[in-house]
């Protein structure tokens, strides 16, 4: 028979919400003071992306400056739903991502704010920036298409619309198209060709698939030089890494293959990591401050140290193993909120023509 | 005349009898909250375009390909996990002590991780395909190859990422069979095999399933590895929403058919447990003895425990170590990456095991119960992220916001609304072979409820809660999505430092914290394991 529990194990049993309680404010102190709103001298950062020399960076900005920075690194859709939850609290100064449609996404959720800086807009061109200063972009990263050198003339693979021609039949290696650089790939498609040529051209690509997407932008390289396909689309810097890399193999992937920045008929298509100063900065002018140290020299050089990323500023040494673009290059000159504008109707593009 | 014992409590000092459901009602709200707030949230403000876009391309499909993969992987859970408890168990065979404890490493090691080594393996690029073309001078697509990127194949990853959930409840069940039926099967006869057939599996059959379930929702909540390999199931689909469609709310509403699958799966585990047959009904116990696989058969069986271990964890880490020091590629110091991953996993697991063992005392005592383990079940099925999102989302309805010291006790709340279920299901599996008979005469003989739980109820479920604390502690020790939304700034863990370079394609620098987290989980797996070894009562 059932009989209900008597007081004193009702008591012991109370207890575990009092050690809930107990363990979380124990775990806590730790780190008590390293989310509080700051008043002065401090910087938090909410940043997208995930890199080793990004620390580096900060310890430079505040060697420079003495101003503490914190940092939350996370996706950022999740890092957009937590600053949606903080509000007004958010301690928040600067978001960074490494894609201009992101940045747009918490411009157009209200979570950055317009900043007016001589410095910024001297140092960064024109198009690779909000024109009300909503955000910043800081390095340039390249859409190519990387080919098998002993298979493909670099002619046949000047422009993307070339991977949609019967030439590839079986032949292209790509990854998933939720990725934001497919997305980001298709937006500018959309704008330029409008969305029946850009759906046209995905499912030209499905229809030239070597096999299913599956892996990161390397698999896909790798897969080239292996001789599973002859083309795959990829950013510039995997194949960067892959030919500095400390493996032989990666080294012979690299040499196999060649990149093309598919320029031919509106320029490269380039995206932007990029910067903006949130809606409720606590810390606004320090917050400007980092922005434009990261456009400076010193910011510039380090932020692509390890990302292998261009400098958007002219004149900044490029890091070990990157090649100077061609001189020759035409870079998109899109409007790069654009990015962010389209981004669902690709994914809606890409569902329908069958790109997993 | 028992009668007359039980009324020796005075009947002024007992309280009103709802008062006694009371931590459990809080707990269930606690647990319930974050799952109730994504689906309220899912609910009301998820079907906008992006939801229709779904509705209207994928979601069938996806629904379809997750039924799928449950099955199949849960089939191989259960084609791995069985035979090898029951080997280690039952018999002595070369390598047998060390296989017992070595079969539980893959626990250690997440699904992702192991995702994205068997890639590397199995790609086209990978070591043993380029040594097949370097042998026969055959192209890339000169030949077949088993494709690691397809339904099977994630399957399979997933399975011997998670068979050490059924591996460890079996274990603990078959060492704590009732010698006597197992003795009383020999001696009518029974072979080995009809021995596990009709014995020794209906009688572990409720911690089988319970271990089962719970590998079954871990896989269903899955990112990572099906993301990684290219499989559309319903948890990918649901990040595709909210990353490419920006629609958090619709994410939430394609996490209500995870809810489903969950109460579904709950739903078969209670309906073969039923009531009778389970219970152990002897008490004798006695030590258990192991008969010796002679020659072949016992390299046979020691083969087969091999094979999993080195598809478990064997093969994938060392591949993982093999490329960090190809490379070169080490990332940086992680120190306290490790600290932070050992405090979190700490203050999370106790919380989580406290919460667990309540509901599991209180298991088979009415409907409140029941509504307790469904949140946790509920919590379990859903990715980590939708449970933040909930947390969020009943933060922000509460007039809170998330700053400060906050985020971090509401990290350790995700964590339990998350992992509890992880613990309570073990612990419950475990008090539910008991004979109720001890409980009733405990009862009859009128000693006090909390000197029942701590001389009867707790013993019992020892062994279960051994391996609850051991899976609490390392699954939030591998948890990643929560812990990456809700951790306050500069708390890395080591989850999150390999997900930073696995999401940046470098696997090298992504293996030595992959690597850490396997250390570090491998100190409590040898505990329990040594423990567990020894649990068996009368011996």
């Amino acid at each position: 028979m059932f009989r209900p529990l008597k007081s004193r194990s009702l008591a012991w049993l109370a207890l575990a919400p009092a050690l809930f309680a107990a363990a979380c404010s124990g775990a806590e102190s730790p780190a008590s003071s390293a989310d509080q709103p700051a008043t002065h001298g401090v910087l938090n950062i909410y940043s997208a992306r995930h890199y080793d020399s990004d620390k580096a960076l900060y310890d430079a900005f505040e060697a420079e400056t003495g101003i503490k920075v914190r940092a939350r690194e996370a996706g950022a859709a999740q890092l957009l739903e937590t600053m949606k939850a903080e509000g007004d609290a958010s301690p928040a100064d600067v978001i960074l991502a490494s894609d201009a449609g992101t940045l747009w996404r918490f411009q157009d959720a209200g979570l950055t704010q317009p900043v007016q800086s001589d410095a910024l807009e001297a140092a960064i061109p024109a198009r690779l920036r909000d024109p009300d200063g909503n955000w910043f972009g800081l390095a340039k990263r390249f859409r190519t298409i990387v080919y098998d050198i002993n298979a493909v003339e670099p002619g046949e693979v000047d422009e993307f619309v070339d991977l949609a021609t019967a030439r590839f039949e079986g032949e292209i290696c790509v990854r998933s198209s939720s990725n934001i650089y497919n997305l980001s790939l298709l937006s500018e498609l959309i704008e330029r060709n409008g969305e029946e040529a850009a759906a046209d051209w995905a499912g030209a690509i499905v229809d030239n698939f070597a096999r299913d997407p599956a892996g990161g932008d390397t698999e896909q390289i790798r897969a080239v030089a292996a001789g599973a396909c002859t083309v795959a689309i990829a950013n510039h810097y995997y194949w960067v890494r892959l030919a500095s890399s400390g493996a032989q193999a990666d080294r012979e992937t690299a040499s196999t293959t060649a990149l093309s920045f598919a320029s031919a008929g509106n320029g490269a298509h380039v995206n932007v990591t990029a910067g903006a100063v949130a809606a409720n900065s606590p810390n606004r002018e320090n917050a400007v401050a980092f922005l434009e140290f990261l456009a400076s020299p010193v910011g510039q050089a380090m932020l692509v140290t390890e990302t292998k990323e261009y400098p958007v500023t002219a004149g900044v040494p490029l890091p070990e193993g990157l090649m100077e673009l061609p001189a020759d290059l035409s870079e998109s000159d899109l409007p790069l909120d654009v990015l962010g504008r389209n981004q669902i109707t690709a994914q809606q593009i890409y569902d329908r023509a069958g790109w997993p | 005349m028992a009668i007359d014992i039980v009324t020796v409590v005075p009947r002024s000092l007992a309280l009103p009898a709802w008062t006694a459901q009371l931590p459990l009602a809080l707990i269930t709200l606690v647990l319930a909250t974050p799952v109730l707030a994504a689906a309220l949230s899912g609910l009301l403000a998820g079907g906008g375009e992006t939801w229709q876009h779904i509705l209207a391309t994928d979601l069938w499909s996806t629904t379809l390909t997750t039924i799928l993969m449950l099955a199949l992987t849960g089939a191989l859970i259960l084609a791995i996990a069985i035979p090898a408890a029951w080997l280690v168990t039952m018999y002595s065979f070369p390598g047998r002590a060390i296989f017992e404890w070595l079969l539980i490493l893959p626990l250690a090691a997440p699904g992702y991780v192991l995702a994205i080594s068997y890639y590397d393996l199995m790609s086209v690029s990978g070591p043993l395909q380029s040594a097949i073309r370097k042998a026969t001078d055959w192209g890339a697509r000169d030949y077949w190859f088993p494709d690691i990127t397809s339904l099977p194949g994630l399957c399979f990853v997933l399975a011997v990422a998670l068979y050490p959930y059924v591996y460890l409840t079996a274990r603990a069940a078959f060492t704590t069979t009732s010698i006597c039926a197992i003795d009383a099967a020999r001696t009518l006869g029974a072979r080995p095999v009809s021995v596990l057939w009709r014995v020794a599996i209906p009688s572990a059959r409720p911690a089988i399933v319970a271990g089962l379930t719970l590998a079954l929702m871990e896989a269903a909540a899955d990112y990572g590895a099906a993301g990684f390999l290219g499989v559309r199931t319903l948890t990918v689909g649901l990040f595709r929403a909210w990353s490419s469609y920006g629609d958090a709310a619709a994410a939430a509403r394609m996490a209500l058919i995870l809810l489903a699958l969950a109460i579904g799966l709950q739903w078969l585990e209670r309906l073969q447990r039923g009531e009778a047959g389970v219970q152990a009904t002897s008490k004798r116990w006695q030590a258990l003895e192991r008969p010796r696989l002679a020659g072949a058969s016992g390299w046979l069986a020691a083969g087969f425990c091999g094979l999993v271990f080195a598809l478990g964890f064997g093969l994938p880490v060392l591949r993982l170590g093999w490329i960090a020091l190809e490379t070169g590629d080490h990332g940086a110091n992680f120190g306290g990456a490790l600290v932070t991953s050992l405090l979190l996993a700490s203050a999370g697991a106790g919380v989580s095991f406290l919460i667990g063992i309540t509901i599991a005392l209180y298991a088979r005592r009415g409907w409140l119960a029941r509504l307790a383990k469904l949140a946790a079940s509920g919590g379990y099925a859903v990715p980590g992220a939708v449970l933040a999102l909930g947390g969020l989302v009943a933060l922000s309805q509460m007039g809170l916001n998330m700053a400060g010291g906050l985020a971090l006790l509401i990290l350790i709340w995700i964590y339990a609304a998350r992992f509890t279920a992880a613990g309570a299901q073990p612990m419950e599996a475990a008090l539910a072979r008991a004979p109720r008979s001890m409980g009733d005469a405990a009862r009859a003989l009128g000693t006090p409820p909390l000197q029942r739980i701590w001389r009867i109820d707790l013993p019992i479920a020892f062994s279960g809660a051994l391996v609850a604390a051991l899976i609490l502690f390392v699954e939030i020790l591998k948890e990643l999505p929560a812990t990456l939304m809700l951790r306050p700034a500069n708390w890395d863990t080591l989850a999150v430092r390999a997900y930073a370079y696995a999401s940046d394609e470098r696997l090298a620098a992504a293996a030595l914290p992959c690597l850490l987290i396997t250390a570090a989980g491998l100190v409590p797996v040898i505990l329990l394991s040594w423990r567990l070894s020894r649990a068996r009562p009368g011996s």
